[in-house]
């Protein structure tokens, strides 16, 4: 009953909402122990406020009026309001630990995605090479999450899913849940919309404008939940919860490689979107954490250590590689290195897309 | 007998006023007689100043924090700025006001006062524990201004040890900081330990005092493993020895465990001395026995020592073992149990009282309201199940600043009212008190309430920038950040006010019964002309209004004195006479 009046009071208002959707099968378990817990706090809250307000206007008296007992104890009293909030205590930490416990026994054969974690943006592996930031599942299908950083300690949280790790950098972390609603799909002319709208303006993808992604996929919010610095709020990316296998593979297929008839050029473009080069590395030659693209290709860069050098292909294909073998003088030592992440045919996606962003390079 | 109107025979007993020369403030002049004094009631002057210009520096970085959420994508910081205010904000607020406010202000003033003590068992420790805060704080300040710091006060790393900002100044000031804490934790336990007069049983001391040697358990015990923590860190950096990071062969999680080794206990440092004030400013001001004496003193205790024990819950999302996340849920809970029966006791002692809603008391009511609310959401976090959705959340910033500053700071606050015609020998505007505290408390729970919700929504800490939907929530608090900070202003303008065109204060002005109410407000020098007789703190029966005079005095009734001790020589430390 008491949750049913909650969920009314939620369901007031998006503005007023009390918890994001509620999509997993760990979603039933913490929001009923939260309700349950919210719902004992309340009941004691109450009776420690009304009997303070109560008390404080009852009890007032005059200066000089002698207090009407001067009682300094009462043992039965004191037992029993020891006693009887410790066994809801109890409850709690029994029914916290229970369904704690169903988070953290990954079921066999779960569907695996592999997640790199890096400043700041994240990396979700598919398998055989296929590698986007968004997290595309299937519902009703228990997932395993194998978590790795490459640099600080990140956490990964799904609010809708109410499933968070952290992902710590020299260790592997693993999380799992099972979603169970589907997150539907735009009509045709929307997406066709929103897609010419962002090419016309020649911006990105607007997650937060369109509510759904690239590929008309409405999805829940995937956050950083541990401080990792400067872009720490950016180090975001959406969850996509597919219907059936059929569409989740083709989503999946269609990022494995570049397509026949698509250029180095157009699928660079793409990576250095879908790779989290873009949370870095601007386009403009607007200062970001890494130097800009802009012009790049056959500039000369002055070096944190060593002699300067012009930027050339064996230089690009280095950095993406090794990133922290030559570091631009001013710029900090955070890129990760994304070896054995990206094919050859991606590194060279991503030089030809590089050397189109300088006159140099055309 | 009807209020007071006339006394009953027995010796009346009341100081009157302090003449010019023998109180502390006056009976020696210049500002050397303040730098090189030895006075525990002027040291716990000068850190009373001190903290409180810490607290309005982190005042009002929170309130540019809390200003740029309101539109993020405005031009106020960029992310990078964000970081570096938010770290500055809590850095301050934890090592520099929170930690040293009530005990080391508060505390230096009134241990040996409410002990029936001179002074405290080191005064020259005592000045030189004064001094290191200083000079942290100074480095500390100019540390995070300086060059920048972006680690959150918490340092974790590998971000601390790889990030440029100056990691290595700042935990040097926090290291330094903390020899200050150690040293007047170490002074208050040998004080209470040895200078109780005679007839002062350890039953027979106030809970402050209680409260007070707790906390000073915890830092002599606690502070050194956050010093060695920071020493590793700092190694760690400049030697790129692997004990946190992987790069190296460390690990990350160790350093969370050692830091919040300390840090958990450091936040009962932050609520035990808070504590202690409630349980003076509830029982004075409704002018009856504190109700469960034993159990409020021993609960100090064993919140002190359970309170080493608790330190994983800050990982249940870390990646720990199953088993040990367990052991460390089922342990928190054990220490919610003694903090909530002293809410119990302070509703029981007001029970059946004769309660005056002076500003003391308002902030007292005010304090148990706020804190009920942080100790109850602890139990959401408590839980191993919501906690995996609400930690790291905003649900988490409201929780520990309904606990920090709806608890800590609003005892403060409260304490500060209640001693302050002791300390400073001047009345304040009781009217423009309460209203101080009325906005405090509607400010405090319009920034923060609506962070609960936040939090419960999913939305993160520590982020500069937030997704839409959670706007509104967050404008929210924002005006109620202001209406806090406006609160704030109130009640500094009606303390700084007092001094200047209060009425005199009279010894005993709320009728309390510990030791300090039986010397003149301001004390004199060496607190007591005689030594005081020593009764149960909390037993009103003697003490009557004066209506003639409008004043509390103690009516003795004809009973023995407890061993007089005159002090006719002046003690070994008289050197801080000039
Ligand atoms: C005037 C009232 C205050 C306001 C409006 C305020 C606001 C804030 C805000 C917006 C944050 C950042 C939250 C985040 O993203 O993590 C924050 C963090 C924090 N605040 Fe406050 N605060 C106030 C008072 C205090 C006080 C009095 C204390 C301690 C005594 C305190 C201690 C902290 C700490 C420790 C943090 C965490 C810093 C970190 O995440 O590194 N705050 N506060
Ligand atoms: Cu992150």
């Amino acid at each position: 009953m008491l949750p049913a009046a909650f969920s009314l009071l939620a369901d007031y208002t998006e503005d007023y909402a009390w918890f994001p959707d509620s999509a997993s099968t760990f979603s039933e378990g913490v929001d009923s122990l939260y309700y349950w817990i919210t719902g004992i706090a309340f009941f004691f809250f109450v009776i420690v406020i009304v009997a303070l307000f109560f008390f404080a206007l009852k009890y007032r008296k005059a200066k000089g009026e002698k207090a009407t007992s001067q009682v300094s104890h009462n043992t039965p009293l004191e037992l029993a309001w020891s006693v009887i909030p410790s066994i809801f205590l109890v409850g709690m930490f029994i029914f916290g630990a229970k369904v704690y416990l169903d988070m953290r026994t990954i079921p066999d054969g779960s569907y695996e995605v592999g997640v790199q974690a890096f400043k700041w943006g994240w990396t979700m592996d598919y398998g055989k090479g296929t590698y986007h930031p968004e997290l595309h599942l299937l519902v009703n299908e228990p997932t395993k999450l194998t978590m790795r950083s490459s640099d600080v300690i990140h956490s990964l949280y799904v609010p809708a899913f109410r499933a968070k790790k952290d992902v710590v950098p020299g260790r592997y972390n693993y999380m799992w849940f099972e979603p169970t609603l589907v997150t539907p799909k735009v009509s045709d002319e929307e997406l066709a919309e929103a897609t010419k709208e962002v090419e016309e303006s020649g911006g990105t993808w607007d997650y937060d404008k369109y509510q759904f992604t690239p590929d008309g996929y409405k999805f829940y919010d995937l956050y950083c939940a541990e401080y990792c610095g400067e872009n720490h709020s950016e180090m975001q990316t959406v969850v996509v919860v597919h219907e059936t296998r059929e569409d989740l593979e083709a989503w999946v297929k269609k990022y494995s490689s570049r397509g026949d008839n698509v250029s180095l050029e157009a699928y660079g473009e793409q990576l250095y979107e879908r790779r989290g080069c873009s949370s870095c590395h601007s386009i403009d030659g607007s200062q970001r954490v890494g130097p800009s693209y802009q012009d790049a290709f056959g500039s000369t860069r002055a070096f944190a250590s060593g002699p300067s050098a012009m930027i050339d292909e064996n230089y690009l294909r280095e950095s993406i590689l090794y990133p922290k073998e030559k570091v631009v003088a001013g710029y900090a030592p955070v890129m990760p290195s994304y070896k054995g992440q990206l094919s050859d045919d991606d590194i060279d996606s991503l030089i030809a897309y590089i050397k189109s962003l300088s006159s140099a390079g055309q | 007998m009807s209020a007071g109107t006339t006394l009953p025979a027995g010796i009346v007993r009341d100081p009157g006023f302090p003449t010019q020369s023998e109180n502390y403030l006056t009976n020696s002049k210049g500002v050397l007689s303040w730098i090189f004094t030895l006075d525990h009631k002027r040291i716990g002057v000068m850190y009373l100043i001190g903290v409180s210009l810490s607290f309005l520096l982190g005042g009002l970085l929170a309130l540019a924090l809390r200003w740029h959420l309101v539109d993020p994508d405005g031009a106020l910081f960029s992310n990078a700025i964000y970081n570096q205010v938010f770290t500055l904000h809590g850095a301050i607020m934890v090592f520099l006001f929170i930690i040293p406010s009530i005990p080391a202000a508060l505390g230096n003033f009134l241990v040996p006062v409410m002990l029936g003590a001179k002074d405290v068992a080191f005064p020259r420790l005592n000045l030189s524990s004064f001094y290191l805060w200083i000079f942290g704080a100074i480095f500390f300040v100019l540390a995070l201004c300086g060059s920048g710091l972006d680690t959150g006060w918490t340092f974790y790393t590998p971000y601390s040890t790889t990030t440029d900002t100056s990691v290595i100044l700042a935990t040097l000031g926090a290291f330094i900081l903390g020899f200050s804490s150690i040293f007047t934790g170490l002074n208050f336990i040998v004080t209470i330990n040895t200078m109780r007069p005679p007839g002062m049983t350890w039953f027979r001391m106030p809970l402050f005092l209680w409260a007070t040697y707790a906390t000073s358990i915890i830092q002599v015990l606690a502070t050194p493993v956050l010093g060695i923590t920071l020493l590793l860190l700092i190694a760690e950096r400049t030697m790129q020895i692997g004990i946190f990071n992987p790069e190296f062969n460390g690990d990350p999680v160790t350093y969370q465990h050692f830091f919040w080794f300390y840090s958990h206990p450091a936040v009962y440092i932050m609520i035990l001395p808070a504590f202690g004030i409630i349980s003076e400013i509830i029982s004075v001001h409704s002018h009856k026995h504190i109700f469960g004496y034993r159990f409020i003193a021993y609960s100090s205790i064993a919140i002190a020592l359970l309170g080493f024990l608790v330190w994983g819950h800050h990982m249940f999302t870390a990646g720990m073992s199953d088993m040990t996340t367990i052991i460390f849920s089922a342990l928190t809970f054990t220490v919610s149990i003694p903090s909530a029966i002293k809410v119990f006791n302070w509703l029981a002692t007001m029970y059946k009282g004769s309660i005056s809603l002076t500003t003391p008391m308002c902030y007292a009511i005010s304090f148990i309201f706020l804190f009920t609310i942080g100790g109850l959401t602890g139990l959401h976090l408590g839980t191993l199940a919501t906690d995996q959705h609400l930690h790291d959340t905003y649900f988490v910033v409201a929780h520990f600043h309904y606990v920090m500053v709806g608890g800590t700071l609003v005892a403060f606050l409260g304490g500060l009212f209640h001693w302050w015609p002791k300390m400073f020998g001047r009345m304040y505007n009781e009217t423009g008190g309460r209203i101080s505290a009325l906005l405090v408390f509607l400010g405090f729970n319009l920034t923060f309430l609506p962070q609960f919700v936040l939090g419960s929504r999913g939305m993160p800490r520590r982020y500069a920038t937030y997704d839409p939907e959670f706007a509104f929530l967050h404008t929210m608090s924002t005006h109620g950040a202001t209406l806090l900070g406006f609160g704030l202003l109130v009640a500094l303008i009606v303390l700084l006010r007092s001094l200047f065109s209060g009425r005199r204060a009279v010894a005993n002005p709320w009728g309390g019964a510990t030791l300090e109410w039986n010397c003149t407000s301001p004390p004199p020098f060496y607190n007591f002309e005689r030594a005081p007789i020593v009764g149960d703190p909390y037993d009103f029966h003697d003490i009557e209004w004066d209506a003639e005079n409008e004043r509390y005095v103690t009516i003795e009734p004809e009973r023995k004195l407890a061993p007089e001790t005159i002090p006719d020589e002046a003690p070994a430390h008289a050197g801080g006479q000039n």
